[in-house]
């Protein structure tokens, strides 16, 4: 009879038709600069420069780049605690991009974070207790003891012992810090979490477990991720398809295995290589980039990798290209396709 | 006993489930010299509380057959030059000084709080205005202001409150821009982003997650506060701007000590309220250095 009913869900609901859960157009991002003596703004740092995608219900896309290219710019964007300088953000077909005050607040429920710095992300003061019942507290009207009863469910499905109720972050490690931030970020039962770096700082033991805990519950949650990471080894085993970001644009998006079985921007090529590889007959030429990431003060003119790029041709220079889809489902912003 | 080392808890003794708080009050309860001044402050102000218990002696009545006795017999620090008891009004004094001190540093650190953690908080153009607020209000003449306040409102409004209120107002600025630069290191912590986005109101995330993370910079400051407000409301009244002259206050009585035969001859009316005055700001000052020291991550202990 299951068997039945699986079937007649496949059958309605074909697999290409794929629901979109978040839609960016064309985000921007500025951190404005002050300068001089009377604090005017004299320049942005342009930390999320135009971007455009989208994740559908269910998946996890993968946002990598190099450290300061605007990864947790775009991720604090989309969920409203950075303020948007252009462009849209789209929510189950709802435009969030404006919204502020009590629609905001009510709208948070379902899209949380999963922070990098494992440390600066609990509130010193607060018991693990507090911590995760603090969202319940500020939606639910729940009594006490159903939060708390719903508070010991979310640690023990995070691995953490009951007696972490009463302790505060201090007494926690890295790992273990990291696991009651996925728990407040699950409470709500959200439908989109927006993972920044939640491995970076862990010990290489530690990250896995952190890794595999993510995967679990989100098949457990019907959970979507938007996973960002700076180096590709990590966010390979997590996604769906990856999106490569350089100096606040997004340069190339495809599915995992297009990625990298063909990767075609030159950027994620170089990244490509950069990945260790076990195997020597396999090991391909590594690809070192030169000189240095321009500021996002003042990016370059045209293409943003033109500076460093090992194909650059004198046009990159002066025409900036747009992501286009070069095979099905793989977009890439280069003028060489 | 035996089986304790069987799980892989780490040895650290008690340290078990404390808040940053709890361990800050053990730091505090080891210091000797911090619990010393906190236990000569506590005498001081049940003391001074219970006056009225300890002494019945009148404090303003004027008995000219009394005048400037020296101590000893009924009078245990003699008596001032109207024929007060000395001891009676220092008990009196304590009291007007203590709560002058304390209502003022309650009022400083209110506003200052409010003001420094909207100001830090919504950053922008709410953050320009209210600090150009208080950089006026920090270059007011302070005294000058004082001076004429208590002129207009004399015999208007009890001369105490005028004094609390006035001292109180011209205050806040620095409190203001401590907590200011405490709340705008603070804020850059992601748990203010994760308190944002588990839909905390902007004022539960100041009263809830930033207030308590630089409360120990509020509390100490605090205590200096305290110290520098006793030593105000005695140089005002010594100045005969401060508390009116009926009620005794140390500082009222200190004033005494400008007549140059009381000043040369009659020590007893001067000498205790200014040994008791600099003993409290010492105590007051090692209080709040104790403090500093227990909530300091980074001291022993
Ligand atoms: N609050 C801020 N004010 C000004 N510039 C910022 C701020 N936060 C980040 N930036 C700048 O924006 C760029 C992108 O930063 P970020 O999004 O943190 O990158 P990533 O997460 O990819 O490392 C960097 O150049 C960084 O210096
Ligand atoms: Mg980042």
């Amino acid at each position: 009879m299951n068997k039945i009913e699986a079937e007649k869900g496949i059958s309605t609901k074909p697999k290409t038709d794929k629901e979109v859960l978040l839609d960016i157009q064309n985000l921007k991002t500025y951190y404005p600069v002050k300068g001089g003596f009377l604090k005017r703004t004299v320049g942005n740092v342009k930390a999320v420069d135009d971007i455009s995608f989208t994740i559908n219900k269910g998946e996890t896309l993968g946002l990598v780049g190099e450290s300061g290219c605007g990864k947790s710019t775009t991720g604090r964007t989309i969920l409203r605690l950075l303020k948007p300088t252009e462009g849209k953000i789209i929510f189950e077909g709802k435009d969030i991009t404006t919204i502020s005050g009590t629609r905001l607040r009510k709208a948070r429920q379902d899209f949380q974070m999963v922070f990098q710095d494992p440390y600066a992300s609990l509130n010193p003061t607060q018991s693990v207790g507090e911590i995760i019942s603090e969202p319940l507290k500020n939606y639910k009207s729940m009594s006490k003891k159903d939060i708390k009863d719903e508070v010991m469910d979310l640690l023990s499905r995070v691995g953490l012992p009951p007696e972490a109720y009463h302790k505060y972050g201090h007494e926690f490690s890295g790992g273990q810090r990291q696991r009651i931030g996925i728990a407040r970020a699950l409470a709500l039962k959200p439908k989109l979490i927006i993972a920044d770096e939640p491995v970076s700082a862990l010990d290489v033991s530690v990250q896995s477990q952190v890794l595999n805990l993510l995967k679990e519950l989100q098949d457990e949650f019907k959970l979507t991720y938007l996973f960002i990471a700076h180096d590709l080894s990590v966010v390979k085993h997590m996604s769906d398809r990856i999106g490569v970001m350089y100096l606040g644009n997004l340069v190339e998006i495809a599915t995992n295995d297009s990625l990298y079985a063909e990767p075609l921007h030159p950027y994620t090529q170089a990244l490509i290589s950069a990945i260790p590889e076990p195997n020597p007959k396999k090991r391909k030429k590594r690809i070192i980039l030169q000189g240095d990431v321009p500021s996002p003060q003042n990016p370059p003119s045209g293409c943003p990798f033109h500076t460093r790029c090992p194909m650059a041709k004198e046009e990159c220079s002066k025409v900036k290209p747009i992501l286009k889809e070069v095979k099905p489902g793989h977009h890439v912003a280069c003028i060489l396709y | 006993m035996v089986n304790v080392t069987a799980g892989t808890a780490k040895p650290q003794e008690k340290s078990i489930n404390m808040s940053p708080f709890a361990i800050a009050r053990r730091k505090f309860l080891r210091n000797k010299l911090a619990m010393i001044s906190s236990f000569f402050l506590l005498t001081v102000i049940i003391f001074s509380f219970l006056a009225p218990y300890i002494t019945t002696q009148d404090i303003t009545k004027v008995n000219i057959s009394l005048m400037s006795l020296e101590p000893g017999g009924e009078h245990v620090l003699g008596t001032d030059k109207s024929g007060r008891d000395v001891f009676t009004r220092l008990l009196y004094g304590g009291r007007i000084s203590l709560v002058v001190g304390f209502s003022c540093t309650a009022l400083v650190i209110l506003f200052g709080t409010v003001v420094g953690s909207i100001a830090g908080f919504y950053g922008g153009v709410v953050d320009s205005i209210l600090m150009r607020f208080t950089d006026f209000v920090l270059n007011f003449p302070f005294l000058v202001f004082v001076i004429v306040l208590n002129t207009i409102l004399f015999g208007i409004v009890n001369g105490l409150y005028v004094l609390i209120g006035v001292i109180s107002l011209l205050s806040w600025g620095g409190v203001a821009r401590i907590v200011r630069s405490k709340i705008l290191a603070e804020k850059e912590n992601e748990y203010i982003l994760a308190a944002i986005s588990i839909g905390c109101k902007p004022s539960k995330v100041i009263i809830r997650h930033l207030l308590p993370n630089v409360l120990s910079t509020i509390i100490v400051q605090a205590t200096i506060l305290f110290a520098s407000m006793i030593v105000a409301e005695s140089a005002l009244s010594f100045l005969g701007f401060g508390v009116p002259q009926s009620i005794p206050s140390w500082g009222n009585m200190l004033s005494a000590s400008q007549e140059a035969d009381v000043l040369r001859d009659k020590p007893w009316i001067w000498m205790p309220p200014a040994i008791i005055l600099v003993i409290t700001i010492l105590s007051i000052n090692f209080i709040g250095e104790g403090l500093k020291d227990a909530f300091n991550p980074k001291s022993q202990r």
